[in-house]
């Protein structure tokens, strides 16, 4: 700095003192301008997203009535929208129409098939289909397509389980047979979620360019960023009355702001952010069985699975009065009103809601001395004075998992985690991708989500036979008994029979895999969907929805419109 | 008898005083930061549904997040998992630094040339791009943040050593010792490490700085720690999901911290190359 200022009054000539002063002065005022400027801008930037104005609304984007509706979604199927390899799996494959369809009551009702019967022994399905059904290039759909389709489907042995069926066979153009290996009540939910794909135009790039005779159209699918589509002009239900939908690719928090700037008609948005409000946007909420819980492995510690080689087995959640004071002791109203502000609901079984929904295997939570009961009748004691109960020498510790990019799960698994501390048991928090929980949910406890319209589900969750390496029974769990119904349950001929072997599964008044029973799973909360949209879009009333998917909230497009289309209508 | 008087404005006048006194000053916040790291209750860890976000007020002096969790002992924690972390990490960057410097101007030649290729690689390459890539390769985790943080904070401080030796072995002491017959390694032992000392402990504390940034920076885009850690970075990724809310305290609170700690340890820097090095302060 002194070098400098002698440089300077150097310049300015013979150096009278007084100069000198000044000049070094100008310097100082020259840095403390500079400190102030780089001080304030460090303050607006920290400060600048809460003096944001909240929505100005470029309305030349938003123009009366919109041109398309705008959707912001979470990653699109990136498998592509092939329906044999498990688009539209949860139904409502857009592109593709379905042989049955579930009405605004959940009621299933005939969609591309005319007529369906199904043979006594309930091993074969004859399927009578409509005649004036179109593919987008004008073809007819035939008895052909839907076979080849259900075959494809079997072969291609993707996420579309279609494992039950034998095979397919068209007998005219309109008229075909399912054969199935075995009777199986859940099979006519896979027909309300299939999408026939047309023979002729069947693919290796099917799925990047999907034709079918759905009530939309594909325009363009840039991956990763949007996908644009248009209503089928060729559709033979009711025309849609949004014709052209622009689906953007966005996480939560670009989509939210995108929201909040008018960028978007409709988004779906994180549990934690829907108390807020958007300015011109309305939010609704969907029920879902979209639920969350603890899966506990149910065998003792030390064991390796032999054809993957991973550890199965956890010492402390195979006791079963651990897995009880649990499923007892989590308050689970309280997590729905803490971590999803009140926007979900309570849930003790994986089918929470859905007719096959077993009431009587209900317990009361939130309960500390029931659970601390069990514990003790047990023989779980605090011999150490710890703070951690121990039996015969082994601690109740364990670890639990959760996918570390979900908050929601996150949350949830902290909190089951302080709560059960209070009884003694202490369960370590960690927060890992898939790929690593896929490895270690056989003897860990992993907080999973599931959640489907299709009670094959819970045959999948709790069924022994399912046990090898698949996600769903995860915790190796077994009962015979259980297993009994749940097989009754799958052949069952008729619903109704079913839903009493789906029912007794859950809780027979001896056992079953509810917390009254086995306490297999620790199930916590079913989220409810929560979305904001445009107030000018006019939705209805939104059915209970799957597991989250991204594609969710399309199931009831056909009914959507514009305020403005009533009103020059008029 | 003589009185000492010890006004205000002659410490401010005296430098060397001043030096001390702020080094004293920031190794005693360091050092209350770690004591209260490791006293402070893990009860504000826990989640309490009915207290989530709190704005600070008496209970909560840093307010309290969205799982009820106590800000201040987050934050605590955090700072204390970050010097912790920066710790580690800068110490072995020095090291690896002090080395190859040495090795590099002692050795000349062949590895004086692979080593300023070295040096000269790892400075051309961009820093966080770089750190990203080397603590995903060795596996996340703290353990990948301390070797990301610590394989790539070195290149600076080599240089610097690797001039001072070059400039030292130059000095006719050293040349002396050398014709006498001393062994390169009793050169360096000897005549060189001493001079370094001073280097190495400046340059580490002045690495702190760089090592916490880098750490929050790889914690705040989800490299490696578990996202329920309380790590400064991760506290502050997570606020961004609520700041839209209006939820300030989230971010400003643990950003402000994160800032001081930072400045603190440039201070601390500073101050100590000013005391070992009296040249400065003379001039």
């Amino acid at each position: 700095m002194r070098v400098e200022i002698k440089k300077d009054a150097g310049r300015v000539g013979t150096c009278p003192h007084r100069l000198k002063k000044v000049v070094s002065m100008q310097k100082n005022n020259r840095t403390d301008h500079l400190k102030i400027m780089i001080f304030m801008s460090v303050i607006i930037i920290t400060l600048s997203p809460l003096l944001a104005p909240g929505s100005e609304k470029p309305d030349a984007l938003l123009s009366v009535p919109p041109h398309a509706l705008i959707v912001a979604t979470g990653s699109i199927n990136p498998e592509g929208f092939d329906p044999t390899q498990g688009w539209g799996r949860y139904g409502n494959p857009l592109f593709q129409s379905t042989l049955l369809r579930r009405d605004e009551h959940m009621a299933i009702v005939p969609d591309l098939a005319e007529t369906y019967t199904l043979s006594s022994d309930g091993l074969c399905w004859h399927i009578r289909i409509r005649k004036d059904a179109l593919f987008t290039d004008g073809t007819k759909v035939t008895a052909r397509d839907v076979a080849f389709t259900c075959n494809q489907a079997a072969k291609s042995a993707g996420k579309t389980d279609m494992s039950l069926l034998d095979t397919a066979v068209a007998t005219s153009d309109h008229d075909l047979s399912i054969y199935l290996k075995h009777a199986a009540s859940t099979f006519i939910f896979k027909l309300t979620t299939l999408g026939i794909v047309p023979e002729h135009a069947y693919g290796e790039d099917y799925a990047r360019n999907p034709m079918g005779s759905g009530p939309y159209r594909l325009v363009k699918w840039d991956e990763g960023q949007q996908l644009i589509v248009e209503a089928n002009p060729l559709y033979y239900g009711n025309k849609p009355m949004i014709t052209r939908i622009v689906f953007m690719e966005m996480n939560e928090q670009t989509a939210f702001a995108a929201a909040k700037a008018g960028r978007v008609h409709l988004v779906r948005v994180p549990q934690a952010l829907a108390i807020q409000k958007i300015k011109g946007m309305k939010r609704h909420i969907a029920k879902s069985v979209d639920n969350r819980g603890l899966c506990f492995p149910v065998l003792p510690s030390g064991q390796k699975n032999t054809s993957t080689g991973l550890m199965v087995g956890n010492s402390v959640t195979a006791d079963l009065s651990i897995r009880k004071a649990i499923n007892y002791v989590v308050d689970r109203q309280a997590l729905v009103a803490g971590i999803l502000e009140g926007f979900g609901s309570p849930c003790q079984a994986p089918a929470t809601g859905l007719p096959w929904d077993e009431e009587g295997a209900r317990i009361q939570d939130g309960d500390l001395n029931t659970a601390r009961k069990i514990l003790k009748q047990d023989g779980w004691q605090d011999e150490d004075q710890d703070g951690v109960l121990s039996k015969n020498g082994l601690k109740a510790m364990f670890t639990i998992y959760y996918p570390a990019d979900d908050s929601i799960r996150q949350a949830l698994a902290i909190a089951v985690s302080d709560r059960i501390r209070e009884i003694g048991i202490q369960a370590d928090v960690i927060g890992k991708s898939w790929d690593d929980i896929y490895k270690l949910m056989h003897a860990n406890v992993v907080l999973f989500g599931f959640g489907s319209l299709d009670p094959l589900e819970i045959y999948r969750l709790y069924r022994s036979s399912s046990t090898t390496d698949d996600v769903y029974n995860a915790g190796c769990y077994q009962n015979p008994v259980v297993d009994q119904y749940l097989d009754q349950a799958l052949y069952a001929t008729s619903e109704k029979e079913a839903i009493s072997f789906w029912k007794k599964a859950q809780w027979d008044g001896q056992t079953g895999f509810t917390a009254k029973g086995d306490a297999a799973w620790c199930w916590l909360v079913n989220l409810d969907h929560t979305y904001f949209a445009d107030e000018r879009l006019v939705m209805g009333e939104l059915p209970i929805e799957p597991h989250e998917n991204g594609m969710n909230i399309t199931a009831t497009i056909l009914s959507w419109k514009w305020i403005d289309d009533q009103t020059t209508s008029r | 008898m003589k009185t000492v008087i010890v006004t205000y404005k002659t410490i401010l006048r005296n430098k060397r005083l001043t030096t001390i006194l702020s080094i004293i000053l920031c190794i005693l916040v360091f050092a209350g930061l770690s004591i209260a790291g490791f006293t402070i209750s893990e009860k504000g860890l826990r989640t309490d549904l009915e207290e989530r976000n709190l704005s600070p007020d008496a209970c909560h002096i840093f307010g309290t997040d969205w799982l009820g969790r106590d800000m201040l002992t987050r934050i605590v924690k955090g700072l204390n998992l970050s010097l912790k972390i920066g710790l580690i990490a800068a110490g072995i960057s020095t090291m690896i630094a002090v080395m190859l410097g040495l090795c590099s101007a002692l050795f000349g030649g062949m590895v004086d040339f692979v080593i300023i290729w070295m040096i000269d690689l790892f400075m051309s390459l961009p820093h966080l791009v770089f750190l990203v890539l080397i603590s995903f390769a060795a596996g996340g985790g703290a353990k990948g943040v301390v070797i990301g943080v610590a394989v790539t904070h070195w290149p600076a401080l080599a240089r610097v050593i690797r001039a001072e030796v070059l400039q030292l072995m130059n000095t006719e002491y050293i040349q002396i010792a050398s014709k006498l017959g001393q062994s390169n390694t009793g050169i360096m032992t000897h005549h060189l490490l001493p001079h370094i000392v001073p280097q190495f402990l400046v340059g580490m504390i002045l690495l702190f700085p760089h090592a916490i940034l880098h750490e929050a920076g790889l914690s705040f885009i989800g490299m490696g720690l578990s996202p329920h850690t309380p790590a400064i970075g991760i506290i502050l990724s997570e606020s961004m999901r609520h700041l839209s809310t209006g939820y300030w305290w989230l971010a400003v609170i643990p950003g402000a911290c994160l800032l001081f700690m930072v400045k603190l340890f440039d201070i601390l820097g500073e101050n100590i190359r000013d005391w070992v090095n009296p040249k400065i302060l003379r001039g």
